[in-house]
């Protein structure tokens, strides 16, 4: 799913237009730093192309990375979160029959590919300030970005040679429902749950040979992090 | 506002962060179009298959078992690799064309290191689509003889699709033309030895002998690039041709004369197309040569897409009716005689009422026989001579592509099957053997599947398997499909011959 960017701007727009209302008394930015730890629900048609047969799927494989996020203070209840996290390495296994001719393609894996993958959410938080726990939920746009994409040994074996790998860029949207704990001298533990829309087509080139499928990768992603606010 | 710019900051370094990884590529593609270049570097590898799994792929079929039984296990794993080139067209036009590249692999020690290649041209096939390196086609079976009887024991083996076939932009196939099909044959030559250092076994390389074969087309074709390569001052080991037409000119004469070979119906468009192309002069309209009803749109018929069953019900091409039963009347009365449909009851399969040729056509064609004979049709002469000036513009191209124009300097081996109703053994293998009569002792070798085996000779194993083949064929379907499939019954016995012919070099 795409999510159109002036929709996205109105999203910006009304951010600001609710962060007219913030007290002048309570910090309004937050850096947070933690660890994502990224579970996969991916789910692929199967690849399609010359020479491959029936029932060759796709798997990832879940991954810890870094979390940093900037949080932009609108309201009492109202943030805005950009999370940016160190781009992980995702590792793409395949699905299917033990061995393609005499090369092992089961549990192999055959991709890597690393994501630059901010997400921009808009968190409604319950309470109000005077309460150290409080629960939120976000909802907002997701964008990723692949690179770094590459075909394995394991790959190439099993594409039949040298391969470039395709992923296109998605967008789409993120929800998030987490709890913050305020902390003395500004500090604040989080502990969130997200998901997120994450869907790209792969294109497998190899000498001229196209094979394709399309993923949702369906990230899951548990944060726990600690922040620090500054500002008045 | 100053704030958020910077936190905008961080995600633009991280983007920057992102920006400098790179991706994996894919095989260089060549951008010249030079005869003999590879156009994708490394090539793109359809299948690897280890011994076992080949030979577990064979026995799960009865063609495959029968396969394994005269070629014996597989002592190597096969890699098929699809190998993409440029070659020419018979008008020289650059075009290009696949083919493939079948590297042995393998702890065995006959499966890597310097390895003997086999050059294979494949047999007439009307499927435009061939892909002779598909061996995950099942229904590509010359593609798992070649593999079977010499991959699988360790010979690298390259074979060509042919221009006008899988990929290529040509848009004919130039079908028994003895100077493009040798070009072609050397052209994937070169592309798959450019491709074999980079392929997943590249610890197996050239050795630097080469050997050259074929069946029925490509058996003409292994000929002509033996031929080829000798006259480019090429190394060639040896070369074993199989049911070729190889002394085209007698053999045109005889199926014009009224030995009408199985498989006419098919081979005359591709002859017409593909001599049309090179020489421009064999027809003004192709009403000059078929019959209307199926004149429009035969010179772009085949090779196709479309099943030739589908084309004979679809009426695009009589099954068999090369010629009308209408005997032809010259005024010769001894020509009208021979003209009339033959007793032979395989050649009068090629007459019928809804035939493919002309009367005019044909009768314009034997009175050029007639008045230039061939040396070796109807009556053989002392060293079966070309005709000396043929004027008719086929029988100009087929003395033009006749393979009675050179003499092999290494040993060749001629297999075949005697009563073979396809391809004439006695007036290919034959002439070419009476051409021949002055080569030097063991240079040529004639083989007769069909023959009584002799003691003593290496290939009596094959006679006999053929022959008891037959009888079986005959004993469980009958002698119509005996006949119908002799051609291809001939070539698994004559392909073992050629691998044991070639282990002596």
């Amino acid at each position: 799913m795409k999510i159109p960017m002036k929709t996205i701007a109105a999203a910006a727009l009304f951010a600001l237009a609710v962060s007219v209302a913030h007290a002048d008394d309570v910090p309004e930015n937050t850096i947070r730093v933690g660890m994502y730890y990224i579970q996969y629900h991916s789910t692929a048609d199967d690849i399609s192309g010359p020479y491959v047969p029936n029932g060759l799927n796709l798997h990832v494989n879940a991954i810890e990375t870094l979390y940093l996020a900037y949080v932009r203070r609108l309201s009492e209840h109202f943030d805005l979160e950009l999370a940016a996290g160190a781009p992980p390495t995702t590792k793409t296994e395949g699905r299917g029959p033990a061995t393609l001719g005499s090369v092992p393609y089961n549990g192999q894996v055959i991709s890597t590919a690393k994501w630059f993958a901010p997400t921009l959410l808009l968190n409604y938080k319950f309470l109000d300030d005077s309460y150290a726990l409080r629960p939120y939920i976000g909802i907002g746009v997701n964008y990723a970005n692949f690179y770094d994409r590459r075909s394995t040994a394991a790959g190439n074996a099993v594409s039949g040679g040298p391969t470039s790998i395709s992923l296109p860029v998605s967008v789409g949207v993120a929800g998030t429902v987490g709890v913050s704990y305020r902390l003395p001298e500004r500090w604040s533990l989080y502990l969130s749950y997200s998901m997120s829309e994450v869907k790209s087509k792969l294109t497998a080139d190899t000498a001229g040979v196209i094979r394709t499928t399309q993923i949702s990768f369906g990230p899951r992603a548990l944060v726990i992090a600690a922040g620090y606010s500054f500002g008045k | 506002m100053s704030r958020i710019r910077g936190s905008f900051c961080i995600a633009v370094a991280i983007a920057a962060l992102a920006a400098c990884g790179s991706n994996s590529t894919t095989s260089s593609v060549a951008t010249g179009t030079a005869r003999g270049t590879l156009i994708e570097n490394p090539p793109f590898r359809i299948a690897s298959l280890n011994a076992a799994a080949f030979e577990a792929q064979l026995d799960a079929s009865p063609v495959g078992q029968s396969l394994l039984a005269l070629a014996g296990a597989p002592a190597c794993g096969v890699d098929f690799y699809y190998v993409k080139y440029w070659t020419v067209g018979a008008a020289a036009e650059s075009a290009t064309a696949s083919g493939a590249l079948m590297v042995p692999t393998g702890a065995a020690p006959q499966c890597s290191g310097p390895r003997p290649i086999v050059l294979y041209a494949h047999g007439t096939n009307t499927d435009k689509a061939l892909n002779i390196a598909d061996v995950t086609n099942s229904s590509n079976t010359e593609g798992q003889l070649i593999a079977a009887m010499f991959a699988a024991h360790g010979y690298i083996v390259v074979a060509p699709n042919y221009a006008g076939y899988d990929i290529s932009s040509l848009s004919y196939h130039p079908f028994l033309n003895g100077d493009q099909q040798s070009k072609d044959m050397m052209d994937a030559l070169a592309a798959a030895r450019s491709a074999l250092p980079n392929t997943f076994a590249a610890a197996t390389s050239d050795s630097g002998k080469l050997f050259i074969t074929g069946y029925s087309e490509g058996g003409y074709v292994a000929m002509a690039t033996h031929k080829a390569l000798q006259a480019a001052g090429a190394t060639v080991t040896a070369s074993a041709p199989m049911s070729g037409p190889y002394a085209l000119e007698a053999f045109g004469d005889a199926v014009f004369y009224g030995s009408v070979n199985i498989g006419s119906t098919e081979f005359t468009p591709l002859i017409t197309t593909s001599y049309q192309k090179a020489y421009g002069n064999i027809y003004a309209q192709l009403t000059d040569i078929y019959e209307p009803t199926y004149a429009p749109g035969i010179d772009t018929l085949l090779p196709s897409t479309t099943p030739i069953d589908t084309l004979f019900e679809d009426g695009k091409l009589p099954e068999t009716a090369l010629f009308s039963s209408t005997t032809p009347v010259t005024g010769n009365v001894a020509l009208d005689a021979a003209l009339a449909i033959p007793a032979n009851p395989i050649f009068a399969l090629g007459f019928g009422a809804s035939n493919l040729v002309t009367n005019d056509y044909r009768v314009q064609y034997v009175l050029d026989a007639v008045a230039h004979p061939d040396g070796a049709v109807p009556l053989p002469q002392a060293g079966v001579p070309l005709a000396a000036a043929p004027q008719q513009s086929l029988r100009v191209a087929f003395k033009l592509n006749d393979m009675r124009s050179w003499s092999p300097h290494v040993p060749v081996l001629l297999c075949g099957g005697g009563q073979d109703p396809t391809v004439f053994f006695s007036v290919n293998a034959g002439t070419m053997q009476a051409y021949w009569s002055t080569l030097h002792q063991g240079l040529l070798t004639i083989l007769d599947v069909n023959a009584a085996p002799t003691a003593g000779d290496p290939f009596a194993a094959l006679q006999v398997g053929f022959q008891e083949t037959e009888a079986q064929i005959i004993a469980s379907e009958g002698q119509v499909a005996a006949v119908e499939s002799y051609h291809s019954t001939v070539a698994p016995f004559c392909t073992a011959a050629a691998r044991g012919f070639f282990s002596q070099f």
